[in-house]
């Protein structure tokens, strides 16, 4: 049962088409990607769901709503130009920004110090948005998106500027509210949070859809396998290379080595095919990385423009 | 969607009713403004004016008759002893000159001022007692006594008899007039900045999108306009409540009776009317900068727009029922301010006063919509302060 379906959404400024025929659908529960370079029309699509820029043509859905059009108070956004208001307390943003999605203020300050203990923030509840730092701001941020319990969840590039840390809590929360069947999309250019949070992953380059599904089919259709191997003696790379499974053979640091595999091969049969004497102290199989895909594809992308 | 409005109402008015910064001013500016009066005033006492001193060449020894008339502390006339040392002695002491009151000055009616600073005025004051001197004299003359000197001196009197639908001009509704005026404009100046800011803030804070994406453009603009009226009605009410006991002990000024007779309706329908118009403005305005100090020309222009009424304060005053009186009460940027002045010197016909309501009206729902679509595409752009060509484009944005 799909969360939100989005229909061939187009926008164009100044007659260049920054969102062309834009279609995915999420269902609750899952988490999707948006994921594209900069200036790809990932905030636009979202400002278009959000109510915030209209589309041109094309059809926005929240399904189970009863009322037609946007469901602002059952939406929680993250914009990606965000912030608080810089003089007033951390508490009160909270409530009066819950206030606007229809939460009473009792509900909004239990609600509102349930996640601040979460983040650990509760000793600034009283304290000024500018006594803050940028990641503490970000956490209060995150918390004004969620506290009115939100079915959808809409986050725009939520952990640019997060340290690691922080990173991780995001993803460990997004990923509990998800498992509570919220339906979340996340727009973001950094694709390791991506590979490791999401369901499904739109791809997205010049307003047009590179790829929408899952990330392993994703990898199934444009990655091939590479091997990366940590060798006793540089000497034997020769050897590598000369067997039949191996395109090529590159060399990425002091005694270690990535074979690239011609397209349609089996890794297994290039492990068979390795020399048992060569002297090996390290081994590794892993599909290409999503980055190399993302780099790749958009290349492709661009090439044929 | 009303209640969305009201929201931001209440936002604004506790963000700023809880922000010590708006208390302190709030008391601290009415301080000011009664300093900046007060304070030439005094400065004006303390500072004594510059003693002069004249010599007298006084020939009738009439210098002590004329030392009482004048009266002056800083007018010192001296005894002139000797003509030919006179100029050197007056060059030396900074002195003004000296004047020469001959035999023949009860005849003639002519003294001479050989000056070394012409001084007009203290030369002025002396001539006035000289010419009372001359008349008393003369009179004294013809052998006219004490009382028939008084008879002849009498002035014209004049007993001012209203009638019944006499165009009274009642200097006190003049005043109650006029502090109405310069409220409502302190009003549209304060709460205008105040909203433009507020809108700014928004922009600046990167608060724009998060609201949005809760409640339509609409309501946050009007909830914020709402919000600062609210906020600049508790100031001037504040300033009410401690100024007007102050006026009645102190100025005995009849502030009822005044109120009373003034046309005070009127005064709140404009002063509502021109608030909202150009509070409109003024928010869509501070959605299109980045910050103060990038204000373009239109933004600077718009700023300025208030002022353009008092431009029309002077010929409204010379002639109330001039064309360009009539034009200002129609014109529905200036008719707020206007109205009510001119409707204090000629009475303005019925259909001249609702002409001008129903232009203000039309105005602020026609600018209110133009300004709503400027805010909303205005909130939205970052990083740039948009041009009037940009924001002509947006006007032709579809919601």
């Amino acid at each position: 049962m799909p969360g939100l379906q989005v229909c061939e959404l187009c926008k164009s400024y100044a007659n260049k088409l920054v969102a062309d025929h834009i279609s995915f659908s999420v269902q609750s529960g899952e988490i999707m990607g948006f994921l594209g370079p900069n200036g790809a029309g990932k905030t636009t699509t979202i400002r278009m769901i959000m109510g915030i820029t209209a589309p041109d043509s094309g059809k926005i859905e929240f399904l189970d709503q009863k009322s037609q059009g946007i469901p602002c108070s059952a939406i929680g956004y993250l914009p990606e130009e965000r912030g608080l208001y810089k003089e007033s307390k951390v508490i009160g943003i909270l409530r009066f920004l819950a206030g606007l999605k229809g939460v009473d203020r009792n509900t909004a300050t239990q609600r509102a110090y349930k996640w601040l203990k979460k983040f650990d923030l509760t000793a600034y509840a009283n304290r000024k948005v500018e006594e803050l730092s940028k990641g503490m701001a970000q956490k209060v941020q995150f918390i004004a998106t969620v506290i009115h319990e939100p079915q959808y969840i809409i986050l725009d590039e939520p952990f640019s500027g997060l340290d690691p840390v922080s990173q991780d809590t995001f993803k460990y929360e997004l990923r509990a509210l998800a498992d509570s069947g919220v339906t979340i999309l996340l727009s973001s250019h950094q694709m390791n949070i991506l590979v490791e949070l999401c369901d499904k992953i739109f791809l997205i380059n010049h307003g047009k859809e590179l790829f929408f599904g899952r990330i392993t089919d994703l990898q199934d259709l444009y990655g091939s396998f590479a091997i990366k191997l940590k060798l006793k003696d540089m000497a034997e790379m020769q050897r590598l290379s000369a067997l039949p499974t191996v395109a090529s053979v590159v060399q990425n640091g002091q005694n270690s080595v990535e074979l690239l595999m011609k397209e349609g091969m089996n890794p297994q049969s290039l492990l068979k095919e390795i020399p048992v004497d060569i002297g090996l102290s390290e081994l590794s199989l892993a599909k290409t990385s999503l980055h190399e895909i993302f780099v790749k594809i958009a290349k492709e992308a661009s090439d044929e423009k | 969607m009303k209640s969305d409005t009201l929201k931001i109402a209440k936002w604004e008015l506790m963000r700023y009713l809880t922000n010590k910064q708006y208390l302190i001013s709030l008391v601290i500016t009415p301080v000011i403004i009664v300093a900046l009066m007060a304070i030439p005033t005094l400065l004006a006492i303390l500072d004594k004016p510059r003693e002069t001193t004249f010599y007298i060449v006084d020939e009738l020894g009439i210098l002590e008759q004329l030392r009482a008339g004048i009266a002056e502390p800083h007018i010192i006339l001296k005894e002139a002893e000797d003509i030919d040392d006179l100029p050197e002695q007056i060059y030396n002491e900074k002195a003004s000159g000296y004047i020469l009151i001959d035999r023949d000055f009860w005849h003639s009616g002519e003294i001479s001022y050989y000056y070394n600073k012409l001084n007009h005025e203290e030369l002025g004051l002396i001539r006035s007692v000289l010419n009372g001197m001359l008349g008393a004299h003369r009179m004294q003359e013809l052998g006219l006594d004490e009382e028939e000197l008084a008879f002849l001196k009498e002035e014209v009197k004049v007993t001012r008899n209203a009638l019944e639908k006499a165009e009274t001009l009642d200097k006190n509704v003049i005043v109650v007039s006029v502090v109405f005026m310069a409220l409502v404009f302190i009003m549209i100046f304060s709460a205008g900045t105040m909203l433009m800011q507020s809108a700014l803030q928004e922009r600046r804070d990167r608060m724009a999108e998060i609201v949005l994406s809760s409640i339509k453009p609409a309501s946050l603009m009007q909830g914020k306009i709402i919000g600062h009226f609210l906020l600049a009605f508790i100031q001037i009410v504040f300033w009410l409540f401690v100024s007007i006991p102050g006026v009645i002990y102190f100025l005995n000024f009849p502030v009822f009776d005044a109120l009373q007779a003034s046309r005070l309706g009127m005064v709140f329908f404009f002063g509502l009317g021109g608030y909202m118009l150009y509070s409109s403005i003024y928010v869509s305005i501070g959605a299109t900068m980045d910050d103060m100090q990038s204000a373009g020309n239109t933004q600077s222009l718009a700023m300025m727009l208030p002022m353009f009424s008092i431009l029309f304060v002077a010929p409204i005053i010379e002639n109330p029922d001039g064309l360009v009186s009539r034009f200002a009460s129609l014109f529905p940027l200036t008719s707020p301010m206007t109205v009510v002045i001119r409707s204090v010197f000629v009475k303005i016909p019925l259909w001249e006063i609702l002409l001008s309501a129903v232009l203000l009206l039309a105005s602020i729902y026609l600018i209110s919509r133009l300004a709503a679509k400027i805010f909303r595409v205005g909130m939205l752009m970052y990083g740039k302060t948009a041009n009037f060509g940009e924001m002509m484009r947006w006007l032709r944005y579809k919601d």
